[in-house]
């Protein structure tokens, strides 16, 4: 499996991967958390994010991440590792799981959008 | 209030120029994510876990009305509507778009404030006593000598680029309310016999995963030598700080490895070595500074006040705000009042621009202009008459401000932890909220009196756990987090650091285990003891058998 350039990598390189990857990163106006989906989109929601089953799947979630880093659309892209239940999706690290879910708290302010979407309100085209 | 001068403004406005620049080169693709990193970190923004995180500078914990409006309307027109105080004694902003912060720095410089060395291995905002200036007992105001050590360490090219990042803290008062012995510097202002002004310097104290009380390498340093003497500190630091290990490189290991005693004997190698002429501001210029922080123009009053004798008569819950929430003022006719920003089963340290502008409008009708941030995550209005003091309260009724807990249970110093923050490793805000909202009965808060209750989610302890009463410290393990307890922590004059008790607990559990602690203690102390002091005499052990035997 290719890793080089991923931050997230050498975190989730420490300990075996068993299950299928995900690619994440931060977009770079935004600073906002996205995954890579089918197609080749950003989007706010990992449920429709692009699996990674095989080493040939991570190397060309890496690739278009990188063409997306390259393009300074996003930042820090790197691979995280998913648990399917049905048709659900869900981070196996805690961290992960809190990233892509936003916080837990401040709901009062956190769902006044203010002109800014919420992670779960927005999709960004690749 | 110090006000900038000609440089600083200059400066200020410089830079935000320079980093609009470095905004725009970044968004075009001209420079990498890793050539923007330093450069956006220098000017005080973050990537976090969810977005980017702007943390704004608040030199030594004061602002007027003016400053506090725009940090509200920041926090409108760029986020989302509310603001975070630090233990820092600043303020962050949790959701900025990246092409907008050269605009809020630009705002920011309208009332003169930045966000220059919120982050980075440099000397961070310099910290003092929240009620500096107005305490009744304080020996000085310390915000000249804060404001000094700003002036001599903005963009200081020596310590631009320290093993790891410095911070100061300063008080003029015997009470300690700045948590001086954990910081890299913890400055005392005092007098000698003759009545001269030095200070007491202790170096080498801090919090994370090797928490340190700072020994104390002067005891009395005259005021006027006193960046020369921190320049020599720096520098014995700058020399033999550590920049093999992250987690080795504060100047707290270094003082530790040395020894107290050896670490001194290189400051004074130094001290005695270096030219003070070249660093020693002239005298007028540190009356110039100090001329900005003279009292302002206090009325005649007498101490007590008919009015507000009958509303403390009359109101039960305004005499326990009172109790709780307001101090003894240098004045006579005047109060400090503390404002909490704990309400019960809230996020310690939130402000929503509602309520900085309320504070703000307060601060300018009935406190001479003047706010200061605590570094316990609340607000203070520092010259407040006793004749306004119900007023004031009915006020910050209307805005949910007037939570009677200064010093309570409930007020709680909580870091942003894992729900917001890259480097936590687990949520430290819920557990706050869990902790304030069982034991936030004010009869039971009151009952259990002086309480310091601190939570990090990491052992960045950014939350201060290792500084609280009952300290609460947020891990993971195999994808769930655990919070260890830590009881006997003290940040004031009688500094130290709290002792893991024993295994982890779950976040279903720890409030729990928290609230069979503060049980424990109510059964066991003796003629009004505090619960440090009732630790302080009995230890761990009656605790642990408590928790261990329930949970």
């Amino acid at each position: 499996m290719s890793n080089s350039g991923y931050p997230g990598n050498n975190r989730i390189m420490a300990k075996k991967i068993t299950g299928p990857q995900i690619l994440t990163a931060n977009l770079l106006s935004e600073g906002m958390v996205v995954f890579l989906s089918e197609g080749g989109a950003w989007a706010s929601s990992l449920e429709s994010a692009q699996l990674a089953h095989s080493d040939d799947d991570v190397a060309q979630l890496e690739a278009q991440g990188d063409q997306a880093a390259q393009a300074n659309l996003i930042v820090d892209p790197y691979l995280v590792e998913v648990e399917e239940t049905g048709s659900a999706l869900s981070p196996v690290e805690f961290r992960e799981r809190m990233r892509a879910r936003g916080p837990s708290i401040n709901l009062e302010f956190n769902s006044k959008t203010n002109g800014h979407a919420l992670i779960s309100d927005q999709a960004v085209a690749g | 209030m110090y006000r900038y001068d000609e440089f600083d403004a200059t400066f200020v406005s410089e830079r935000v120029d320079q980093f609009r620049g470095q905004v725009e080169r970044r968004v075009k693709g001209e420079l990498t994510e890793e050539q923007f990193r330093p450069l956006r970190l220098m000017n005080g923004l973050y990537l976090q876990l969810h977005a980017y995180m702007l943390r704004v500078a608040v030199p030594y914990g004061t602002l007027n009305s003016k400053q506090m409006h725009k940090l509200a309307f920041i926090a409108d027109k760029y986020d989302r509507g509310y603001g975070h105080f630090t233990t820092r004694q600043n303020i962050q902003y949790n959701w900025p778009k990246l092409p907008d912060v050269p605009d809020i720095l630009g705002h920011l410089a309208e009332v003169e404030m930045h966000a220059i060395q919120t982050s980075g291995n440099c000397i961070r905002n310099v910290t003092a006593d929240q009620w500096s200036g107005v305490a009744a007992n304080e020996v000085e105001d310390p915000r000249p000598y804060a404001e000094l050590m700003r002036q001599w360490s903005s963009l200081h090219p020596e310590f631009s680029f320290l093993p790891r990042k410095f911070k100061i803290a300063v008080t003029g008062d015997e009470t300690d309310r700045a948590a001086i012995a954990y910081h890299d510097i913890g400055l005392r202002v005092k007098k000698n016999q003759q009545g001269e002004t030095g200070f007491e310097v202790f170096v080498g104290g801090g919090m994370g995963r090797t928490p340190m009380i700072a020994p104390r390498v002067r005891d009395w340093l005259p005021k006027n030598e006193l960046l020369a003497f921190l320049e020599a500190v720096m520098r014995v630091y700058n020399l033999n700080g550590r920049r093999d290990n992250k987690y080795k490189a504060r100047i707290k290991i270094l003082v530790h490895e040395l020894g107290a005693e050896e670490f001194t004997r290189q400051v004074e190698e130094e001290y005695a070595r270096l030219d003070a002429s070249q660093i020693t501001p002239p005298k007028q210029e540190l009356e110039r500074i100090a001329a900005y922080f003279a009292p302002p123009a206090y009325e005649d009053l007498a101490d007590s006040d008919a009015d507000h004798t009958q509303h403390l008569v009359d109101n039960k819950d305004f005499a326990e705000w009172v109790e709780r929430n307001v101090a003894e003022h240098k004045v006579p006719g005047y109060s400090i009042v503390n404002i909490s920003l704990k309400p019960v089963g809230g996020v310690p340290g939130d402000a929503s621009s509602d309520q900085m502008r309320a504070v703000a409008d307060l601060a300018k009708n009935l406190s001479l202009d003047e706010i200061r941030v605590t570094h316990e995550q609340n607000l203070v209005l520092p010259n407040v008459r006793k004749y306004d003091l119900f007023a004031i309260w009915q006020k910050l009724k209307e805005h949910k401000l007037a939570n009677a807990n200064i010093g309570l249970a409930t007020d709680i110093i909580a870091c942003p932890g894992l729900d917001y923050c890259a480097l936590a490793t687990a949520r430290s805000i819920p557990i706050a909220q869990d902790v304030s909202n069982r034991l936030g009965d004010i009869a039971r808060q009151r009952d259990i009196g002086d309480l310091k209750i601190k939570i990090s989610g990491c052992i960045n302890a950014c939350g201060h756990h290792h500084a609280g009463h009952i300290g609460i410290l947020g891990l993971e393990k195999r994808g769930v987090e655990y919070y260890q307890i830590t009881l006997g922590g003290s940040g004031d004059e009688t500094a130290s650091i709290g002792q893991i008790i024993g295994p982890g607990f779950s976040s279903e559990t720890v409030t729990d285990a928290v609230e069979t602690i503060v049980d424990t203690y109510v059964d066991l102390r003796q003629n009004g003891e505090t619960f440090l002091e009732a630790y302080r005499r009995v230890g761990a052990e009656p605790f642990k058998e408590a928790v261990y035997a329930t949970h």
